[in-house]
C-alpha cells in the first residue's frame, strides 16, 4: 500500500466531457492518458511522478474497464522496453519515471525504440527532479532527447496546457513515428488547478487484438542493415514530419505584441515564472499578456528553425530563458540565427546564472539586467525596488541563527538501528569503507550518523565498492542497499556480481517491506498481501538462489543481534560475500496501518498496551550521546530543569511511537540510566486494577516514608 | 487587504508535520470564498523531516470574469511578493526572511516554539541557536509580525499544528475571509472535525491575545528563607553569614548536596566554599565564589548507583513520568528502566579498599562483569523492581567509605587546590578552571571521556598560564572539548598551546 491513497481522487478520473477536473498536475496527466485512448501504462516510481504510479495503482478498476494494462515495472529500463509494443502495433502507450536518474537507466531501451520507430503513439512522462527539493544530481533530460532524436515537450505549467500536451504528444508521436518525452518540473507535477475534461476513450485496437494477430516487420528491428536505414529515416522522414506537425498545430505559442526591438524566448515550463517577473517589473498584466513579444517553446526539441528566424528577424536582441546547463537551446538558437544571417543578438547565460533553478527572483533580476542593457526605455515605469529592511550584514548574522534541516529518518524508523549498530561497531573494530545506495537509508550520510563514502545510483551500492577487494586487507567494506534498489538491479549488479567475482565483503540489505523513499509502494518482497501483485518473495531466497552462502536475516530493532551479526560478518574467517538482510517494517507505513486499528480497539473497550519512551530529566546530564547515535525526531532536547546546570537535557516528545531503539542504544552503548519505557494501559481488566492498587499501596507507603525522612533535612518548610 | 486582490501565501514548514493538510484546507477555503486557487509543494525527500515550502495563490474569480481571461499564477513565492507567510516554528520564520519572502506587505505568522534541528541536538554541550536575532529581523522586515506558541495550542487542544495555524491565520485577520468560512472547511473535511476545530480555536484565540511586550524585568533580589528543617537550620545560618552575593547559588548548591547525601555533606560543601570566599572580594562581585559554588555542588552531587536508585524511586518522579508520557488521570502506567551497570559502577559503591583490590584483579573483574554487567530492564512500578531500587537507594550509609566517594572527593580537592593556586595571580583564569567542571558529566564512557578531557586541559594549565589571555584560552579549550566526541578538536587546540609554549620557551 502506498504512502498516499488516491482512492477518492481516482473517482474523478471517470468524469466526462465538459466537466471540470480539480486536482494535481500528475492526476491531470492520468486523466489525459485515459482521454487519449492509451492501451498500456508502465513506469518506475520516484519523486515527482510517484503519485502517477500510485494513482494508476489505485485506479485499476477503471483501467480494466478501459482495457488498459498497468505494469509496475522493475526499473525504468523495463518501463522503456514496454514501448516495444507500439513498434509493430497501433497501440498508444505511456511510461513514466523520475529524471534524469530514470532516463539514465532507461536510455538503452529508449535508444532502441527511437531507432525502430513507433506505429502507435508513445509518451514518456518524465518528472524533472531539478532545483529546490531535488535529491539527485543536477542534470538535464534535454540531451537524451537530442541523442536519440526523441521529441521533448515542456508545456506551460497549468493543467489545461499539460493535458493538451499529453493529447498532442500522442498525435505528434504517431505523425512522426517517434516516441515523445513530456517533461514536467517538480512543482508542475504537484500544482493544484483545474481543466475541462473530456470523455475517457477505450482503445480501438486492443492488446488482445495485437496478441491474437501478431505482425512482424524485419525493417523495424535494430539490427543491420535496418539500423542504418533507421538513422537515415530519422533525419529524412521523421524529423521533417515532426517539424511540420508542430508548426501546423502551433504547439509553440506567441504572446504579447507582434513586434518589438527586443524579445524573450522561454521554455514552456518557465512561462509562469517569467510572467510573474514581468508583472513585477510592470511589463505584463496578471493574465499573461506581456508588453514584450514572447515566444514560448512548449516543444524544446526539435527547434522550429523558421518560427525562430521569423520571430527574431525584426529584433535587435532576444533573451533566451533556458534553465539548466549546458545551454543546448541557446547554442542551437545561435546556430540558427547565424545560418539565417540575421543580426539579432542572442543573450542568455551571459546574463542569467549558468547553473541553478530559475526561481522568480532570479528571473526578475536577470530580466531587469537584460532590459537595462538592451531596451532601457521599457523599464521607465518599473517601480524602484525597496531597499531591504535589514542590512546585508544583519541578514547574514540572522542566517547564521538558522540551522539547516537536512532530511532524516522518520520517528521510529527501523533503519536507524542499522546505522546505530554500524556506528557502534566502528568504535570496536575501527573505521571501514561504506558504499551507500539510493533510498531513505542514504540519510545515514547526514548527521548524526555521518556514515557513507559514495552513492553511485539506485541498486548500485555493492557495485560501488566492487573495486575495493584485496585479500591482504585487514578490514572489509560494508555496502548498503535498500529492498527497492535490490529488486531494481542490485540483485544482479551487486549480489550476482559479488558471488561470481568471489567478493569477500559485506552487504546490508535494508528490507523494510516497501519502496519506502518513493512513497511506500509494494515490491516483490513486501509482506503485505496485494490483490493485484505477487508479494512475499523473500530477499534471502533470491540471494541464495544466486549462490550466496553467508546470508543472515536480522530484525533491526534487535540492536544486540544486529551488532553481533555485523561484527561477525566483518571478522569471520569465512571467505566469500556476506549478506545481512536487515528486516523491520517501515514505521511510516506501519503506523498508518496500525494506528487506526489500535484507536478503534481502545474505543471498543479492548485491553491495549501502548509503549513509549521517556528520559528522566534529573538523571540526564545533557551530553546527548543518545542523540548522536540515534537522530530520532522525537528524541530531542529541552531546558535543563536544574538551575545549576547549563546544558539542555534529552527529552522524548509525544511523537514517540515506542520503537525502543533509544532504550536498546542506552543498553548496547552503555550510555546512562535515564531512559525508561512507559507502558500505557487502556481498558484494564479487574486483575490489572487490583494488582495496581496493591503495588501502589506498598510503593506509596515506602515513598511517603522517604518523603518524611527528606522533610527532616529540607530547606523548604 | 480587500477581497478584490490576489493573495499569495507561503507555508514554511517541516516535512511530515501536516503542511499538506493545511495546503488542502487553504485550497478549499479559496474555492469557497470566490477565488481561483493554485497550490504547489515539493514532496520527496525534503518531506522526510526536512524544511519545505508549500505555496498557495488566490485570484479573485470576479477579476477573471471581468477580464474574460484566466490568471497566470506562479509556482513558487517571489521575494517581495508574498502576502502571508505561515511558519510552524520560529527558525522557519528566520528561513523565510533569509529567502526574502518577508517584506513590508507580508503578514508573518509564526509559532514561537522551538523544534530543535539535528545540529543543535547533537552537541555535547548547548548548541542551540539564539533566536533573538530572528525576532528582531522579523519585526523589521514584516509588515505585521504575529506570534503565538502553536505547540502549546496543540498541547492544550489535543489537536494537530495544521489546525492551529489555520486558526491563527483566521485570527490574524490577514485574509478578507470570515471565521465561519474557515471553520466550514474543517467541518466539510469530515476528518477529526471536533479536535481540528478545537485546535483552530486555540490558534485563533492565541494570536488575538495581546502580543507580549518584551519587558526588561529587574531580576528579583534573592532572599534566603528564614527557616529550614531543624537538622539543616545551622547550615542555613552558616550560609546567611556569607556575603549576600553568593546566597542564591550557594543555597541551590547546598540544597543539592544535602539532598544527595546528608547535612554533614552540606557542611563540607560550605567549608570548601568559605575558603574560596575568604580570598574573593566584592570588587569581583564574588564571581569566582559563585562559579565554584555552582560547580562544586554539581561535582559533590556526583552520579552513582545510589543516587540513580534514589531519584528513580521518588514519588515526585512517579508523578513526573505520568505527566511526561501524557497518561490520563486514572490510567495505569508501567515503567521499565534501562539499566546497564558495568564493573566500575558496581565497585563505585563498595568500600574503597575492597574496590581497589577487585579492580586490580582481572579474575574478580571478570566475575563481577559476568554477574552484573549486562543490560537490564527493571520495572520500577512493580514490587520486585521497586524494592530492589529502593534498597539500593538505602545504601547511602555506605557511601562515605565507598570507592567513588574517595575518588571524586580527591579530584575535587585537587581541583580546588588548582583554583587556589591561580586565584591570586589570574582571577579570570581561576574562574575558568572552576567552570571546567562542566566537562565532567554523565555515566560510563561519557563520564570517562569528560574526565579525560578535563585532565588533559588541567595538564595544559602551566603552559597556558604563561600566555597573555589565559582565561580566554582556557574557555576555548573547554569549547573545543565539547566540539567533537572523539576529542580531535581538543587535541588540535592543545597541540597549538604546546607549540606556542615551546616557541615561547
Amino acid at each position: 500500500m502506498a504512502e498516499r491513497s488516491f482512492a477518492k481522487e481516482v473517482e474523478d478520473l471517470r468524469i466526462g466531457d465538459g466537466e471540470i477536473f480539480h486536482g494535481e498536475g500528475i492526476l491531470a496527466v492520468t486523466k489525459a492518458l485515459l482521454q487519449s485512448g492509451v492501451s498500456y501504462v508502465g513506469g518506475y516510481q520516484g519523486a515527482p511522478i510517484s503519485h502517477l504510479m500510485d494513482v494508476l495503482s489505485d485506479a485499476q478498476g477503471i483501467l480494466s474497464e478501459l482495457d488498459v494494462h498497468f505494469e509496475t515495472s522493475a526499473s525504468e529500463a523495463a518501463a522503456a522496453a514496454m514501448l516495444a509494443a507500439s513498434v509493430n502495433y497501433p497501440l498508444r502507450g505511456a511510461v513514466t519515471w523520475k529524471s534524469t536518474v530514470g532516463t539514465n537507466v532507461a536510455s538503452d531501451a529508449l535508444a532502441s525504440v527511437a531507432s525502430s520507430g513507433v506505429t502507435g503513439g508513445c509518451l514518456v512522462i518524465i518528472g524533472e527532479d531539478y532545483g529546490e527539493g531535488s535529491s539527485i544530481m543536477q542534470e538535464r533530460s534535454h540531451p537524451f532527447a537530442m541523442k536519440s532524436q526523441i521529441w521533448l515537450l515542456d508545456p506551460r505549467p497549468n493543467l489545461t496546457s499539460i493535458v493538451n500536451a499529453v493529447e498532442t504528444g500522442f498525435q505528434l508521436s504517431e505523425a512522426s513515428n517517434t516516441p515523445v518525452m513530456l517533461e514536467l518540473r517538480i512543482r508542475a507535477c504537484h500544482v493544484y488547478g483545474t481543466f475541462t475534461a473530456k470523455d475517457n476513450v477505450a482503445p480501438e485496437f486492443t492488446l488482445k487484438d495485437a496478441m491474437e494477430n501478431p505482425t512482424r516487420e524485419y525493417s523495424r528491428v535494430v539490427l543491420p542493415p535496418s539500423n542504418f536505414v533507421h538513422e537515415i529515416e530519422k533525419v529524412e522522414k521523421r524529423w521533417p514530419a515532426a517539424v511540420k506537425f508542430i508548426k501546423e498545430n502551433k504547439l509553440n505559442e506567441l504572446f504579447g505584441p507582434e513586434s518589438g526591438e527586443v524579445g524573450l524566448i522561454v521554455q514552456g515550463g518557465l512561462y509562469n515564472t517569467l510572467m510573474r517577473a514581468l508583472e513585477l517589473l510592470g511589463l505584463a498584466d496578471k493574465f499573461g499578456n506581456p508588453d514584450v513579444p514572447v515566444y514560448c517553446m512548449n516543444v524544446t526539441y526539435p527547434l522550429i528553425d523558421d518560427e525562430l528566424v521569423d520571430y527574431c528577424r525584426d529584433k535587435k536582441s532576444v533573451l533566451m530563458i533556458e534553465e539548466g546547463q549546458p545551454e543546448y537551446i541557446e547554442q542551437q538558437l545561435n546556430q540558427i540565427i547565424n545560418a539565417a544571417e540575421l543580426n539579432t543578438k542572442i543573450v542568455g547565460k551571459d546574463i542569467f546564472p549558468k547553473a541553478g533553478e530559475y526561481q522568480g527572483q532570479v528571473v526578475r533580476k536577470s530580466l531587469k539586467k537584460f532590459f537595462s542593457q538592451y531596451a532601457p526605455e521599457l523599464l521607465k515605469n518599473t517601480a524602484e525596488e525597496k531597499p531591504p529592511a535589514i542590512t546585508a550584514e544583519e541578514k547574514q548574522l540572522m542566517a547564521a541563527s538558522v540551522p539547516g534541516r537536512p532530511a532524516g529518518f522518520c520517528t521510529g524508523c527501523p533503519e536507524r538501528p542499522v546505522f546505530s549498530a554500524m556506528k557502534q561497531i566502528e568504535q570496536e573494530i575501527g573505521k571501514y569503507h561504506v558504499s551507500c545506495d539510493i533510498g531513505c537509508h542514504l540519510f545515514s550520510i547526514l548527521p548524526p550518523f555521518d556514515i557513507g563514502n559514495t552513492t553511485m545510483g539506485y541498486g548500485l551500492g555493492w557495485a560501488g565498492s566492487s573495486a575495493l577487494q584485496q585479500s591482504e586487507s585487514s578490514q572489509r567494506t560494508v555496502s548498503i542497499m535498500g529492498d527497492g534498489g535490490f529488486w531494481h538491479n542490485g540483485l544482479t549488479s551487486g549480489v550476482g556480481s559479488a558471488v561470481f567475482n568471489k567478493n569477500d565483503n559485506v552487504l546490508i540489505v535494508v528490507d523494510n517491506g516497501y519502496s519506502a523513499a518513493t512513497g511506500g509502494q509494494d515490491i516483490l518482497s513486501s509482506r503485505a498481501q496485494n490483490k493485484t501483485r505477487s508479494t512475499n518473495n523473500p530477499i534471502s531466497s533470491a540471494v541464495k538462489g544466486l549462490g550466496a552462502e553467508w546470508v543472515k536475516e536480522v530484525q533491526t530493532y534487535d540492536l544486540k543481534d544486529m551488532k553481533a551479526t555485523l561484527k561477525d560478518a566483518m571478522t569471520t574467517k569465512i571467505k566469500g560475500p556476506k549478506i545481512i538482510v536487515a528486516q523491520s517494517e517501515c514505521m511510516l507505513n506501519r503506523q498508518r496501518r496500525e494506528k487506526p486499528i489500535r484507536n478503534k480497539a481502545i474505543k471498543d473497550g479492548k485491553r491495549i498496551v501502548r509503549s513509549r519512551f521517556g528520559v528522566d530529566s534529573d538523571t540526564c546530564t545533557g551530553d546527548h550521546s543518545c542523540i548522536r547515535i540515534s537522530g530520532c525526531p522525537s528524541l530531542t532536547i529541552m531546558d535543563n530543569p536544574d538551575p545549576l546546570r547549563d546544558d539542555p537535557v534529552a527529552h522524548v516528545n509525544n511523537d514517540c511511537v515506542g520503537c525502543g531503539v533509544c532504550g536498546e542504544n542506552a543498553h548496547s552503548a552503555v550510555l546512562c540510566p535515564s531512559f525508561y519505557q512507559a507502558d500505557l494501559l487502556y481498558n484494564p481488566n479487574w486483575w490489572d486494577r487490583f494488582a495496581t492498587k496493591v503495588r501502589g499501596a506498598v510503593i506509596g507507603m515506602l515513598q511517603r516514608r522517604r518523603d518524611r525522612k527528606r522533610a527532616q533535612v529540607s530547606f523548604e518548610l | 487587504m480587500n477581497s478584490n486582490e490576489p493573495i499569495k501565501i507561503a507555508i514554511n514548514a517541516l516535512g511530515g508535520q501536516g503542511g499538506g493538510v493545511l495546503t488542502t484546507w487553504l485550497v478549499e477555503l479559496g474555492k469557497r470564498t470566490g477565488y481561483i486557487v493554485q497550490s504547489t509543494s515539493v514532496p520527496g525527500v525534503a518531506q522526510r523531516t526536512g524544511a519545505t515550502v508549500y505555496y498557495v495563490e488566490y485570484f479573485p474569480e470576479q477579476l477573471a470574469q471581468q477580464a474574460k481571461q484566466q490568471p497566470v499564477m506562479a509556482l513558487m513565492p517571489t521575494p517581495g511578493d508574498v502576502d502571508v507567510v505561515l511558519c510552524s516554528e520560529i527558525i522557519e520564520a528566520g528561513r523565510a526572511i533569509d529567502r526574502g519572502f518577508v517584506s513590508d506587505k507580508t503578514t508573518l505568522i509564526s509559532s514561537t516554539h522551538r523544534d530543535y534541528a539535528i545540529g543543535e541536538k547533537i552537541g555535547m554541550g548547548d548548541d542551540r541557536v539564539n533566536t533573538d536575532i530572528i525576532y528582531q529581523a522579523a519585526e523589521k522586515c514584516a509588515g505585521r509580525f504575529v506570534t503565538a506558541d502553536f505547540s502549546r495550542c496543540v498541547e492544550q487542544s489535543g489537536s494537530i499544528i495544521s489546525s492551529v495555524i489555520f486558526g491563527a491565520l483566521a485570527g490574524s485577520g490577514a485574509m478578507p475571509i470570515q471565521r465561519e468560512d474557515f471553520e466550514a472547511i474543517i467541518v466539510e473535511g469530515k476528518r477529526a472535525v471536533e479536535t481540528n476545530l478545537r485546535g483552530f480555536d486555540a490558534g485563533y484565540t492565541a494570536v488575538q491575545a495581546p502580543q507580549q511586550e518584551v519587558v526588561e524585568e529587574a531580576p528579583a533580589v534573592f532572599v534566603l528563607p528564614e527557616k529550614a528543617a531543624k537538622a539543616v537550620q545551622p547550615l542555613l545560618e552558616r550560609l546567611r553569614d556569607m556575603p549576600a552575593q553568593v546566597h542564591e547559588i550557594g543555597f541551590l548548591g547546598l540544597k543539592k548536596v544535602v539532598d544527595h547525601h546528608d547535612p554533614r555533606y552540606g557542611d563540607l560543601f560550605l567549608d570548601r566554599l568559605s575558603k574560596v570566599i575568604a580570598s574573593d572580594s566584592a570588587a569581583n562581585e564574588f564571581k569566582l565564589s559563585n562559579t565554584v559554588a555552582k560547580h562544586l555542588s554539581l561535582w559533590m552531587a556526583y552520579e552513582d548507583t545510589i543516587r540513580v536508585a534514589d531519584l528513580k524511586t521518588r514519588g515526585t518522579r512517579f508523578e513526573r513520568f505520568r505527566k511526561d508520557v501524557r497518561a490520563d488521570d486514572q490510567q495505569i502506567v508501567e515503567v521499565s528502566e534501562y539499566l546497564h551497570p558495568r564493573v566500575e559502577e558496581i565497585c563505585d559503591m563498595l568500600p574503597a579498599g575492597l574496590a581497589d583490590k577487585l579492580l586490580a584483579s582481572k579474575t574478580a573483574r571478570k566475575m563481577i562483569a559476568g554477574i552484573f554487567s549486562k543490560g537490564r530492564k527493571v520495572k520500577t512500578t512493580r514490587l520486585p523492581g521497586f524494592l530492589m531500587m529502593y534498597c539500593l537507594s538505602g545504601l547511602k550509609f555506605m557511601r562515605r567509605s565507598s570507592y567513588k566517594y574517595r575518588e571524586e572527593n580527591q579530584r575535587i580537592e585537587n581541583w580546588l587546590g588548582l583554583i587556589d593556586t591561580h586565584h591570586a595571580q589570574d582571577y579570570a583564569l581561576a574562574v575558568e578552571i572552576a567552570a571546567l567542571q562542566r566537562l565532567i558529566k554523565g555515566y560510563g564512557d561519557t563520564h570517562a571521556r569528560g574526565l579525560k578531557n578535563f585532565t588533559s586541559i588541567v595538564d595544559a594549565i602551566p603552559s597556558l598560564a604563561q600566555q597573555v589571555n589565559a582565561a580566554a584560552g582556557m574557555n576555548a579549550l573547554q569549547q573545543a572539548a565539547l566540539k567533537t566526541e572523539d576529542g580531535s578538536a581538543l587535541e588540535s587546540a592543545l597541540s597549538q598551546i604546546s607549540d606556542s609554549g615551546s616557541a615561547a620557551a
